[in-house]
């Protein structure tokens, strides 16, 4: 399977300062508060990631600068160079980030699922969930990159390439095995119609989608009646 | 595509069929200049000044005609998109089943892309970078070659009737394979996914049997514009 991890993002120890069950705050409290540096630069760099979505969902590409995603994450432009050569080079890191977290969320639940399948309802739903949780880091991953930014190109295709993969072996042995690139194709449509969804400003809708994406997904694999 | 469909949404888009005046030469030239940097550079990057060395225009002709890059943009966008959507319901309304019209437009679409590239990156992918008026011109135009596409519902028992949204997921499922080509920089790779998105649009529809048909049939096609390449 093709793993999406050009950046290690997010410190994988559920029980450590960063994990996923502890939301991040802001910023740390000023003054001497006894963080080791190592943990303030992990901090920053998180919460520069965070602020990329929303302010993209804010300004769109056409606009977004580096001072609103400094402004956001509350840190200063100089810092926000510390951490990233470019603009595009944050972008990236949060599509990674949010890549991962959205393949981690589907994976989890189809795991979770009785019997442990990769089913192909559970898993849509549990996407839609994240996508409908955090609709601008999804709108992030859905939309296509623009000219400027060919490694968010390149990392969509990663993620392309996982889901379909997910895709396939949601169906086990039920259908034929399809020719290369079909699913791919599946994938690409559907980040497609969710762009468009969240753009349109339906994202808390998404989840009573399920069904019609699930049909959506699995007919073109399926026999007409 | 029935040819009714193809016709109500070619009627739908007005095409200017009057002689050009040489002012409006200049105008068409500023657009396809706007439509031209943005494809090379980005919407990001694009400059009047760029716009004015690719067209030979004058800095005082470009806003006497346009308000702004921006607006030049979208008045860029919405001429090009209108006539790209009448060739391809030109494609489809020549050609026989409603397989045989989307396999036409979407070769009359790869064409373009392969011929334009710069034009189509501007089209199709810096769009979105643009938003605004540009954008509300992509969706709309989207939204006639849906329509078109989603005229083969006559022909399918309304217990087998495909979801509501199928048009649109297929229209959007093609536009981001061309984004993605585009992306790569190679326009010409575009022929390698008429197959895949032949399976796709028909199997959306009408399910895994018309799906293999279409592929196979596109596969077909492909191999043999290849090999009368090769013999050129």
């Amino acid at each position: 399977m093709t793993h999406l991890e050009l950046v290690d993002t997010e410190p994988r120890d559920e029980e450590g300062p960063f994990s996923a069950a502890t939301p991040l705050p802001h910023r740390l409290p000023p003054g001497r508060h006894g963080i080791p540096a190592n943990l303030v630069v992990e901090h920053q760099r998180l919460r520069l990631i965070a602020a990329m979505g929303e302010a993209l969902a804010e300004h769109g590409y056409a606009g977004v600068t580096t001072t609103h995603v400094s402004e956001r994450a509350r840190v200063s432009t100089s810092t926000f160079y510390k951490h990233f050569g470019n603009l595009w080079d944050c972008v990236l890191a949060a599509y990674v980030a949010t890549a991962d977290r959205l393949c981690e969320r589907i994976e989890a639940a189809c795991a979770a699922a009785e019997p442990p399948l990769y089913g192909l309802a559970v898993g849509i739903e549990a996407g839609l969930a994240f996508v409908a949780a955090e609709p601008a880091a999804a709108q992030l991953i859905c939309a296509p990159a623009p000219l400027e930014a060919a490694a968010i190109a390149a990392a969509r295709r990663l993620l392309i390439a996982r889901l379909a993969g997910m895709l396939r072996r949601s169906r086990g042995g039920e259908v034929g095995e399809a020719p290369a690139g079909i699913d791919e194709r599946l994938i690409d449509a559907s980040l497609a119609f969710l762009c468009a969804r969240i753009g349109a400003g339906e994202a808390e809708r998404l989840a009573e989608l399920g069904p019609e994406l699930t049909a959506l997904l699995d007919r073109p694999r399926r026999a007409a009646a | 595509m029935r040819p009714e469909a193809c016709a109500a949404a070619g009627e739908a888009l007005q095409v200017e069929t009057r002689a050009p005046t040489p002012d409006a030469t200049v105008r068409e030239g500023e657009m396809e200049g706007a439509l031209h940097v943005v494809g090379e550079v980005g919407y990001r990057a694009a400059s009047v000044r760029a716009v004015l060395e690719y067209s030979g225009a004058h800095r005082k002709q470009f806003y006497e005609h346009f308000g702004s890059l921006e607006d030049c943009f979208g008045q860029a966008y919405e001429a090009w998109i209108e006539r790209l959507g009448v060739s391809l319901l030109e494609a489809a309304v020549g050609a026989g089943s409603w397989r045989e019209s989307v396999q036409a437009s979407l070769v009359r679409l790869f064409e373009f892309v392969v011929e334009r590239p710069t034009i189509a990156r501007a089209l199709f992918l810096e769009v979105q970078v643009a938003g605004g008026a540009a954008l509300a011109k992509h969706e709309e135009a989207t939204e006639r070659l849906g329509a078109a596409l989603d005229s083969v519902r006559t022909e399918i028992a309304p217990a087998e009737q495909p979801p509501e949204s199928t048009a649109f997921f297929v229209v959007g499922g093609i536009e981001a394979a061309i984004c993605d080509i585009l992306a790569e920089g190679n326009p010409n790779r575009i022929w390698d996914a008429l197959p895949e998105l032949m399976h796709l649009t028909a199997g959306s529809y009408l399910g895994n049997e018309a799906a293999e048909e279409a592929f196979e049939g596109a596969k077909q096609l492909r191999e043999r514009s290849a090999a009368e390449a090769q013999g050129r």
